[in-house]
């Protein structure tokens, strides 16, 4: 079989001498239970409206939160039972949240608030008067999932931070395969593309190996001809960059039928919906790390359908209720695989909406906003960073609707994340360019 | 020509070209690849007798082809949200519709004014609106779409209060945005070459700000669905997906707003007037000509065009050479008769580095049903194959459409249609293609006889293939590789579907240069 990977593997030390290669320079962590660590993306396309997902009840907040939501406002009666977080702040999730809940009560859920695109710290005043860097085509569906995924926030990126981590992993013969560090359950994504890393993708359901071939001469020779064609070089750029990804599938799809040959039937049940069988098939893959040699993996997922400038209530209602159990069903899987404190998984999403709420029963686009990680190794129960102040035009707004100006940058989040995940410090401003500009680079919910 | 003289089909040996045109087969099958949903024998032999000239006025005069109109409510009463009529029916014309460019532009603008997962019955009103104006001028649909019910409902046009202080509540913005974002300005100003307007620093110059965005909610409040037959007019209608909406002064936000371009919309107009305001306003930006231009040459004819190319089409679009602007027969005119598109008509060598796109799964559908002769029932796997390549018609998964127009592949390159071509879709589009030429497409028959007929011959064979896919041009890597994998192959029937498996799963023949 093809081995277009093979092109890609940086470096041709043989798997002996991995012993070798620079483990020490991950966290003490890695040394109890298996040697695994991945990183699971979650994305809820079309912008989250998170000032709905987990919302301050305090006395003061929450009558801000009633006062100016209006029509959006959630009544205690349909948020979770009020929790106290870390800091002694009461909050509580939106109803249909009730296993998120309880995986913060049970401190393996952590919230991060106020985090989105940032190029530096900006202020109010920085931000209104232009006398900074700011995120290029704010409140843009395309150009703000784009930010969150390259995490360069002034646009023009033709590499994502995954993608970018994934390169690292590779360029230290982490894995001891050309299996690509960076799986997408959910189709091409610019995030998992690297300098030299392309993603593999395989939704749920699915096989990368090819239909209607045998051991006949005839099926042989037609699998010669198909492959000779992959690497026999094109003079069109195009016909090349489709052989290019042709050869990478037929390459991935003998790896993984290999390894997910060697799997068996998870007990965990997980919900028969979009996200949950992404989910499921995120597992499954987890479970077969070492047949793949894997021993540093992204994932990522996504759910939409979060666009909610009109009937937001009855949006959440119905997709809350699909991301709530199957989170808490992948949290299960993890703990039956002995891997719990080996995965991190996380949200995020092209931006907050507006505090105000439309004449449609829903919410604009808007920027800085609050996102979930889980797992073993996650500080839970805690607000990471603070609520923007519930004022329309106040010291969070950009203008008058509520569009917070971020607080925490996607460099902070993703760098917090990839610490833990094994980055090391001299790497990671190469993932995240930006991230000098911040005051600090691990937000300490993770390890 | 190789393809002429291996022909079986005696259709193919017509009369030479008329019109004092001298078409080959290849320049034929290349046009025709570009601007219909494929070529077959026969309609390569038409456009060689008519000349592209006529060929073109032809088309711009048919509109034949309809996706019927769907019950409100299905048969248990309830909301009709089965969308695969629909889809049958509009591969159906596909296959069949004389109405070939007008079905292929119908299309494209179905794939910048995006709606999606909206009741099976707001379909093909919506569809109608490209068919009637895919010839006609961009400002008619422009407002035809912003007053259609299916984008009122999509981006919540529809029932668009404006604000009210005593609630608390703003207009929303939803529609206001993505008409420029997506339909007809973009968020960079452009040149007419598609480079960015560039300001004193040399940064790219905004299109818009979000103050502006703003005042265009305001702009576009104050509109609502149709009043089913039998109901009673309200302020806000519920959903009707027929007839255009209608404007409620009383919703309407009368104050005046400052949008894009310098533009004010004075205060104290109707939303009528306000509407009209915006058109012209639109219809004034240099930058929607190189906006919409490039989105429309790469869905026909090149993901990269140059520079130049997009600005010579970019100036018949502000001016059709009567003064109009926003010609859409110029405009389509001017990308496939131009040099750009034509260089490569003679000699594949002809053909540059970067030209060429992508074959979309919905056009592969199309392109492989019309040349393996297909004939559909009323319900077939067609629409689902394509959903399972990732473009579900009519269903795509947001407003971005099935895939961005400014998606590069891993080389830098322009490839919007790669946003869709990953590991797994990669393999899925190979195992289509298996399951045409070896197996059973559900309510799909197909006549492989004419490839058949001519297998005994391997040079024939490959020929003949190569005349109906690849506009009569094979790589020598294509043909030994397809010739490998006949000589393995012991029927007339196995070497036909081995020549053909080989070649409909060549990158050579996905992307369509």
């Amino acid at each position: 079989m093809l081995t277009r990977r093979g092109l890609i593997r940086v470096g041709s030390a043989a798997v002996g001498s991995l012993a070798l290669r620079p483990f020490g320079l991950l966290p003490a962590l890695a040394q109890s239970g298996p040697d695994y660590r991945a990183l699971v993306c979650v994305f809820l396309f079309g912008g989250n409206d998170s000032n709905n997902t987990v919302i301050p009840i305090d006395p003061a907040n929450f009558q801000a939160y009633t006062s100016i939501r209006g029509s959006l406002a959630l009544s205690a009666s349909e948020l979770t039972a009020p929790i106290t977080s870390a800091s002694g702040q009461p909050v509580a999730f939106h109803g249909k949240l009730p296993e998120v809940a309880s995986l913060f009560s049970s401190k393996e859920l952590a919230v991060v608030a106020n985090v989105g695109p940032l190029v530096q710290p900006l202020t109010q005043s920085q931000y209104q008067n232009q006398l900074a860097g700011i995120p290029l085509n704010l409140f843009s569906h395309s150009d703000q999932q784009t930010a969150w995924q390259t995490s360069i926030a002034q646009g023009n990126s033709a590499t994502g931070w995954a993608g970018r981590a994934a390169d690292y992993i590779a360029s230290q013969n982490i894995n001891s395969s050309n299996f690509p560090p960076f799986f997408s359950v959910a189709g091409n994504v610019l995030e998992g593309t690297g300098v030299n890393t392309q993603p593999v993708a395989l939704g749920p359901g699915q096989s990368l190996t090819l239909a209607g071939f045998s051991a006949s001469a005839a099926s042989q020779a037609r699998m010669n001809a198909l492959t000779s064609l992959l690497t026999t070089g094109s003079g069109v750029s195009l016909v090349q960059a489709a052989d290019d990804t042709m050869a990478n599938s037929l390459s991935d799809a003998s790896a993984l039928t290999a390894a997910l040959a060697k799997g068996t039937p998870l007990k965990t049940k997980f919900p028969a919906t979009t996200i949950g069988e992404q989910l499921q098939q995120v597992a499954e893959i987890i479970q077969v790390q070492s047949y793949l040699g894997m021993r540093r993996q992204i994932f990522f997922c996504s759910l939409g359908g979060f666009d909610t400038h009109a009937g937001e209530l009855e949006a959440h209602n119905s997709l809350y209720p699909e991301l709530s159990p199957a989170l808490a069903a992948f949290y299960d899987a993890t703990q039956e695989l002995g891997m719990a404190q080996n995965v991190t998984t996380f949200t995020e999403s092209d931006f907050n909406r507006t505090f105000q709420p439309t004449t449609t029963d829903g919410s604009d686009h808007a920027w800085g906003g609050h996102h979930l990680v889980l797992g073993g190794a996650v500080q839970g129960g805690q607000i990471v960073g603070a609520f923007p102040t519930f004022e329309l035009g106040g010291p969070n707004d950009t203008d008058v609707r509520g569009r917070w100006i971020p607080t925490t940058s996607i460099d902070q989040y993703g760098a917090t994340l990839c610490s833990w995940f094994g980055i090391p410090g001299s790497a990671l401003a190469t993932v995240f360019p930006n991230l000098g500009n911040f005051p600090t680079s691990n937000l300490g919910f993770l390890g | 020509m190789k393809f002429l003289l291996s022909l079986a089909i005696p259709v193919l040996l017509a009369a030479p070209a008329s019109f004092g045109e001298d078409v080959s087969a290849r320049e034929a099958a290349r046009f025709l690849d570009q601007a219909t949903w494929g070529p077959t024998p026969a309609s390569i032999a038409e456009f060689q007798q008519m000349g592209m000239t006529a060929w073109l006025n032809a088309q711009f005069a048919l509109n034949t082809s309809d996706i019927p109109d769907q019950p409100i409510l299905n048969a248990a009463g309830q909301a009709n949200n089965n969308v695969a009529p629909v889809q049958a029916a509009f591969f159906q014309n596909t296959l069949t519709g004389q109405d070939q460019l007008r079905q292929r532009v119908a299309f494209i603008l179905s794939q910048i004014w995006v709606v999606s997962a909206l009741n099976a019955y707001a379909y093909p009103p919506y569809w109608r609106i490209f068919r009637d104006n895919a010839f006609g001028n961009y400002r008619d649909v422009i407002k035809a779409l912003t007053l259609s019910p299916a984008m009122g409902r999509y981006l919540n046009m529809a029932n668009n209060n404006k604000g009210n202080p005593a609630k608390g509540t703003a207009a929303n913005e939803n529609y206001g945005r993505e008409l420029m974002q997506l339909f007809t300005l973009g968020l960079t100003q452009l040149n007419p070459d598609g480079s960015p307007v560039l300001d004193a620093n040399s940064n790219p110059v905004p299109t818009y700000n979000q103050a502006e965005v703003t005042n265009m909610a305001k702009v576009l409040t104050g509109w609502t669905y149709a009043t089913a037959p039998g109901a009673k007019a309200q302020t806000n209608n519920p959903i009707y997906y027929f007839g255009q909406m209608h404007a409620v002064e009383a919703e309407h936000d009368e104050t005046a707003k400052a949008v894009f371009g310098g533009v004010t919309i004075p205060a104290g107009q109707t939303a009528e007037n306000d509407l009209e305001s915006l058109l012209d306003a639109l219809m004034a930006q240099p930058t929607m000509a190189p906006f919409v231009c490039q989105q429309l040459i790469e869905h026909l004819v090149t993901s990269n065009p140059s520079p130049a190319y997009l600005q010579r089409v970019s100036q018949v679009f502000e001016n059709d050479g009567t003064g109009t602007v926003g010609n859409l027969q110029a405009v389509i005119t001017a990308i496939l008769t131009d040099e750009e598109a034509r260089a490569g008509d003679g000699a594949q060598s002809a053909i540059t580095a970067n030209f060429g796109h992508l074959r979309e799964p919905i056009l592969m559908m199309a392109n492989l049903l019309r040349g393996l002769n297909a004939i559909t029932a009323a319900t077939n796997n067609v629409a689902a194959n394509a959903s399972n390549l990732s473009e579900n018609l009519f269903e795509a998964s947001s407003v971005f459409s099935y895939f961005s127009p400014l998606f590069r592949t891993e080389h830098g390159l322009l490839g919007p249609e790669f946003q869709i071509y990953s590991t797994q879709t990669a393999s899925s589009r190979a195992d289509t293609i298996n399951t045409l030429v070896y197996g059973t497409m559900t309510g799909v028959k197909l006549n492989l006889a004419p490839f058949v007929a001519v297998a005994g011959n391997t040079t024939n064979l490959l020929n003949y293939i190569s005349g109906v896919f690849l506009h009569s041009s094979m790589s020598p890597a294509l043909e030994t590789a397809m010739t490998d994998a006949v000589n393995a192959a012991s029927t007339p029937t196995a070497k036909a579907q081995a020549a053909l498996y080989v070649a409909l799963t060549s990158s050579e023949y996905q992307i369509i240069q």
